[in-house]
């Protein structure tokens, strides 16, 4: 029950009259984010993390996890009425949410989308409160063999688990690394790929790249569709939202499917795109009016909507017990963490119990203020997509030229986010995924000295990998999970080779 | 002019395997081998650089074989010209910003991209552009004290 005691003292630290204004402020910054599409959740976080290094780690960390849950909860709005998703993880809305919005159901749509993804949150945050604190013990007995096996095993799941070409991820995450290595090394202080440029020499900051590849390289891409809002208008009344909120516990089979698929693939680091796209699918295949998804299908909206929402809030389990974030956002977050002096990682829950459970109780305060709040500034947002995208978009451009300035005032650091932002814009049109680039990013060095310093305690023998039971088995997983395509690709072989035969 | 989406997938295939060869080419400068019974500073590096070009190959080997397979379009004349009428603009205000500083690039490319691309008469344009600069001083300045870029001529005014 220890776990519980803390908890209580968490919600000491996180309902104070500040905090709870933090998180106001927060959940609406990121429902601004979460609503314009072109600026996402990544981005968001990391436009407004320069902003925190004069607070104190605890209100940062609240402000940047609200802003999160409004960025999940503003992305679904946009989904539901302009069928043009906010955010990533929120284009499975769009397949049922629209048509429903188009039917005349805005405002049934939007309230099944708020409490199915407001069940899915909460969810998420009680895998969290129960397992975090076992995770990170357990983790206490990791050396630096270990830590690089998790890290592999983190990476390789992303080869494994990717819908798109695993070469592609290959090369994403390598690029990611290489940019890493950028700068002053950590162990023997060499100055690494910077080619004699001065501007090189501290390095590239994930921000940078974050703000490049997801919100300039976003915006080309937005520009380039031509974005056209078609909006649906939504009047909010209170029967229908009450009427639909009691309607949503007889889809309690999708939601606990879906809220399972979201935190399973919010701990692995599958993230919420992918956990709502798979959520949808099997909804779709379970369910038994299957054959009317995509045409305004309640179960439709709900099952995407949970699972994103699990997946976001637990992708932040890992980042915390192990310092592996699951997802970019929670990457971005890590990387503010270690720039506030915090190290991530099993260490944290014992050296700052009052950060840690400060943070988990205020996710919890987090996701109920962004559920009144979302439903609240529906007509406001509705209203500010209005304007063009051609009257938006500049303004995005200028808030992301201004971030990538402050994170450590060089003009350098502008044209870096630009080149970025021309990558993500070709990277982004050619389906190479742009998290493993970002994770990468951020655990690039503390994965390359777990490894140094594992092949230094063991005179560079790579049979430390191998040395005990746990460190094996998780080499093992993260092998097996790296010849995933090739084992599934061999076994389609297989069988349309079987289904020859027998045709034969 | 139209791009087709194999060749766009090839080109990027090679300039990432560029990226991957200076990688490795930058990580034998600082040694790649093991000396003292550690791991020299390229050691790391090199590998990436090496599974980059890896990678890349694969990617690129895919897309000849498959040729078939998608041939769409990556980028007509038209797209092409929208994209680079949108960037081309934050490359001025970047090239701008870092001779007479933040503000006054903000406030010429905010100008600019309202009377051009979204059509605004003279003076919105203007008063768009003034109203842009003085929301970002006073949040930037004033409510989060983190000073951006002045340049010379705000400088000369005495803004600090």
């Amino acid at each position: 029950m220890g776990n519980f005691g803390q908890l209580m003292d968490g919600f000491a630290v996180a309902l104070t009259a500040h905090h709870v204004l933090i998180m106001i402020v927060g959940v609406l910054l990121g429902l601004v984010v979460g609503v314009l599409p072109g600026l996402g959740a990544p981005n968001g976080v990391s436009l407004l993390l320069p902003l925190t290094f004069t607070m104190d780690p605890i209100s940062a960390i609240i402000l940047l996890t609200s802003m999160y849950w409004g960025a999940l909860f503003g992305g679904s709005t946009t989904s539901i009425l302009f069928n043009i998703p906010g955010e990533p993880s929120s284009v499975a809305t769009t397949f049922d949410g629209y048509p429903m919005a188009k039917q005349g159901q805005a405002v049934r749509a939007l309230s099944l989308a708020f409490s199915s993804a407001g069940i899915g949150a909460l969810t998420g945050v009680i895998v969290i409160t129960l397992l975090s604190g076992w995770v990170a013990q357990f983790a206490m007995r990791f050396g630096a063999a270990e830590y690089f096996a998790v890290y592999f095993m983190a990476f390789a799941s992303f080869i494994g688990m990717a819908g798109g070409s695993p070469f592609k991820t290959l090369v994403a995450m390598m690029l990611g690394f290489a940019a890493a290595t950028v700068g002053m090394d950590t162990i023997s202080g060499e100055s690494r790929l910077t080619f004699e440029f001065d501007e090189l020499i501290g390095g590239i900051s994930f921000l940078i790249a974050v703000i490049g590849l997801f919100g300039l390289g976003e915006l080309l891409l937005t520009m380039e569709e031509g974005l056209k809002f078609e909006g649906v208008k939504a009047k909010l009344d209170l029967r229908t939202i009450f009427r639909t909120v009691a309607e949503v516990p007889r889809y309690w089979a999708t939601l606990v499917r879906s809220a399972l698929i979201g935190c399973w693939m919010g701990i692995t680091p599958g993230g919420p795109t992918a956990a709502s796209f798979m959520s949808y699918a099997l909804g779709r295949r379970f369910s038994r009016r299957g054959r009317h998804f995509g045409k305004g299908e309640p179960e439709g909206i709900i099952a995407p909507e949970t699972a994103d929402h699990s997946a976001g809030s637990c992708a932040l389990l890992p980042m915390l017990a192990l310092g592996i974030p699951g997802s970019a956002t929670s990457a971005v977050m890590m990387g503010g963490l270690m720039i506030w002096g915090l190290s991530p990682g099993p260490m944290l829950f014992t050296t700052q119990p009052d950060f840690v459970w400060g943070l988990i109780a205020s996710m919890y305060m987090g996701n109920i203020i962004a559920v009144v709040l979302v439903l609240a500034t529906v007509p406001l947002f509705a209203y500010i997509l209005k304007a063009p995208f051609t009257v938006v978009g500049p303004m995005i451009t200028v808030v992301c030229v201004i971030g990538a300035y402050t994170v450590a005032s060089h003009t350098f650091d502008i044209w870096l986010a630009l080149l970025f932002g021309l990558a993500g814009y070709v990277f982004k049109k050619l389906d190479y995924p742009l998290a493993p680039f970002v994770l990468a990013m951020v655990l690039g060095d503390k994965a390359e000295d777990a490894f140094r310093q594992a092949m230094l305690t063991s005179d560079g023998s790579p049979a430390i990998f191998f040395s005990n039971g746990l460190v094996s088995t998780m080499m093992g997983l993260g092998i097996f999970l790296l010849l995933l395509p090739a084992i599934t690709a061999l076994a389609g072989r297989i069988r349309s080779g079987a289904h020859k035969a027998e045709a034969a | 002019m139209d791009i087709s989406r194999p060749t766009m997938e090839v080109a990027t295939a090679s300039a990432t395997a560029l990226i991957g060869a200076v990688v490795c080419y930058g990580a034998l400068q600082n040694g790649i081998s093991w000396a003292d019974g550690a791991p020299q500073p390229g050691y790391f590096p090199f590998y990436i650089g090496c599974l980059i070009i890896f990678g890349s190959a694969v990617t690129a080997v895919q897309t000849l074989i498959r040729r078939d397979g998608e041939t769409g379009a990556f980028l007509d004349g038209a797209r092409l010209r929208t994209v680079a009428a949108f960037f081309l603009p934050i490359v001025g205000f970047t090239l701008i910003s870092g001779f007479l500083g933040l503000y006054i690039g903000m406030a010429i490319y905010v100008f600019y991209a309202m009377l051009t691309a979204a059509k605004f008469r003279l003076h919105n344009a203007a008063l768009t552009a003034l109203v842009v600069v003085v929301v970002n001083f006073v949040i930037f300045e004033k409510l989060f004290t983190v000073p951006l870029l002045k340049g010379p001529v705000l400088e000369y005014f005495g803004i600090y």
